[in-house]
């Protein structure tokens, strides 16, 4: 069981027992800003693909 | 721990996909496309289910035959599968669900409406892809578990709403913007800060712990789940009064995102009333995006792009309120005669901005250069629609009955009163205030 005294914040972890080693339950995403950054990326590869398709 | 399940279910799926987009392109499938009424979507429904069902057949068979260690190529790769996963069930839901819901409800003729412009079941309810899709996900999670070699990749869902996001901002223009960033402006920053100003006085006036009343003040206040999590830290919270508060935030959140758009098309609401409303009353993020693509589904999606104004308004408010919560929380357990570290607040602000908004930002930016010319804007919103497709019935599959049943107590209460009222306050302040359309 998890230490209810912790910060830990996986609620996968509260529920059923440790899950995952990396990322939390609602992201595999060491951190929100990095699962902002890969976002990014993606949204800009997208538009890429468009511009060049579509043009 | 090595992630990747050595399973010929991913490969299985691939081929599933690129048998269908045979049928499709063949035209085997005419009749059935004809009964559901989608053979507009054949070009969409053939290269989706080929580019994703050789994506599929390629990695299932990495999977299924290769050797994994554990490491970082293993973590990452592994979570095809599970996007795949949710993109399979969203891919049933848009083409064959929804569609036929729409049949069936057509064929029990109108319930509401005009003779010359009925309504039947399935509008007056929003049975709609987006929230047939969150069903789906959510029966799947609670009724048949998600399979253990999807299990990592159904992680990807928010990464989905958050790329949407993003690429929401190609369809703005600069008047637009302007227009709708005032009124944001001005709603959410009374109804973050008033609800936030609440939460603390209730929870002040209830006795509960100053931590646990900092942590729901941000989930209730600003953007649910994210802003809860973004809060903890400098409030101490500790893992069960974080999960109270999520527990709390997802039953108002689910209760919320099935409610909004059968109030808001019973009330005839237009898409700027319904966007406002959505985006101020609705306490987590991705439940914005599902109300607001629930109430229109289709078309320009002119009220995702309203609800998302306002949604993405408050969480610009975040790290003011992250700032506040810490000044707060020091001064609370300080004047209780307790001893806490002092806090950097450029670090506090600097740490929990949102840096999804900028790149939403950014992307308005590239089009407001002309860069993106009309003939793209339709595929632009094809995109959309997949990505919150994907977000939202990945989303499903994270909402949980035991992360429901974590809801209770005081928490429940404050959360429930103040969540009420701001849902109710935010409807009478559309309703009196927000006319017309832009």
């Amino acid at each position: 069981m998890i230490d209810k005294k912790s910060q830990n914040i996986d609620l996968q972890t509260t529920e059923s027992g440790f899950k995952y080693h990396r990322g939390s339950a609602l992201s595999i995403f060491k951190t929100d800003r990095y699962e902002d950054f890969v976002a990014l990326a993606c949204a800009l590869v997208i538009a890429l693909v468009v511009y060049i398709l579509i043009k | 721990m090595v992630y990747t399940r050595k399973s010929p279910a991913l490969l299985i799926a691939g081929i599933i996909l690129l048998v269908h987009g045979f049928l499709i392109a063949g035209g085997y499938m005419g009749g059935v496309q004809k009964y559901f009424g989608i053979a507009r979507a054949a070009g969409e429904m053939t290269t989706l289910s080929y580019i994703f069902g050789a994506i599929a057949v390629v990695v299932g068979l990495w999977h299924w035959l290769g050797s994994h260690k554990q490491g970082h190529f293993d973590y990452y790769s592994s979570s095809v599968a599970g996007a795949i996963f949710i993109l399979l069930v969203a891919m049933v839901v848009k083409w064959y669900l929804a569609p036929w819901v729409a049949v069936m409800s057509r064929a029990m003729g109108p319930v509401a409406g005009t003779a010359a412009k009925p309504s039947y079941l399935h509008d007056v309810l929003g049975l709609n892809y987006v929230v047939l899709g969150i069903v789906a996900g959510m029966l799947t999670v609670n009724v048949f578990k998600i399979p253990d070699w999807a299990q990592n990749g159904v992680r990807l869902s928010r990464l989905g709403l958050k790329t949407g996001v993003i690429l929401l901002g190609t369809l703005y223009s600069l008047a637009e913007l302007a227009k709708l960033g005032q009124l944001s402006v001005i709603m959410i920053g009374c109804f973050v800060l008033g609800s936030v100003w609440l939460v603390l006085l209730i929870g002040a006036h209830r006795k509960i712990s100053n931590s646990m009343g900092g942590v729901l003040a941000a989930g209730v206040g600003v953007c649910g789940v994210s802003a809860a999590v973004a809060a903890a830290p400098v409030v101490k919270a500790r893992s069960d009064e974080i999960a109270y508060t999520i527990g709390t935030i997802l039953v108002f959140g689910v209760i919320c995102m099935f409610l909004f758009p059968v109030v808001g098309h019973a009330l005839g609401m237009n898409y700027v009333q319904f966007g406002a409303w959505a985006g101020t009353g609705i306490l987590n993020s991705a439940q914005v995006a599902g109300a607001a693509l629930a109430f229109q589904p289709t078309g320009n999606l002119e009220t995702l792009k309203v609800g998302e104004i306002f949604n993405i308004t408050r969480v610009l408010f975040l790290p003011i309120i992250v700032l506040w919560l810490a000044v707060w929380y020091v001064r609370r357990e300080t004047a209780a005669g307790g001893t806490v570290a002092q806090i950097d607040t450029t670090r506090v602000i600097w740490e929990k901005f949102p840096v999804f908004v900028l790149g939403f930002i950014l992307m308005f930016a590239l089009a407001s250069t002309g860069a993106f010319t009309s003939k793209m804007i339709p595929y632009f919103r094809e995109w959309l629609t997949w990505l919150f497709a994907f977000g939202l019935t990945g989303l499903g599959m994270q909402i949980t009955l035991a992360a429901m049943r974590q809801a209770g107590g005081e928490p429940l209460v404050i959360g429930s009163v103040v969540g009420v009222l701001k849902a109710v306050l935010s409807l009478i302040v559309v309703l009196l205030l927000v006319r017309g359309t832009v």
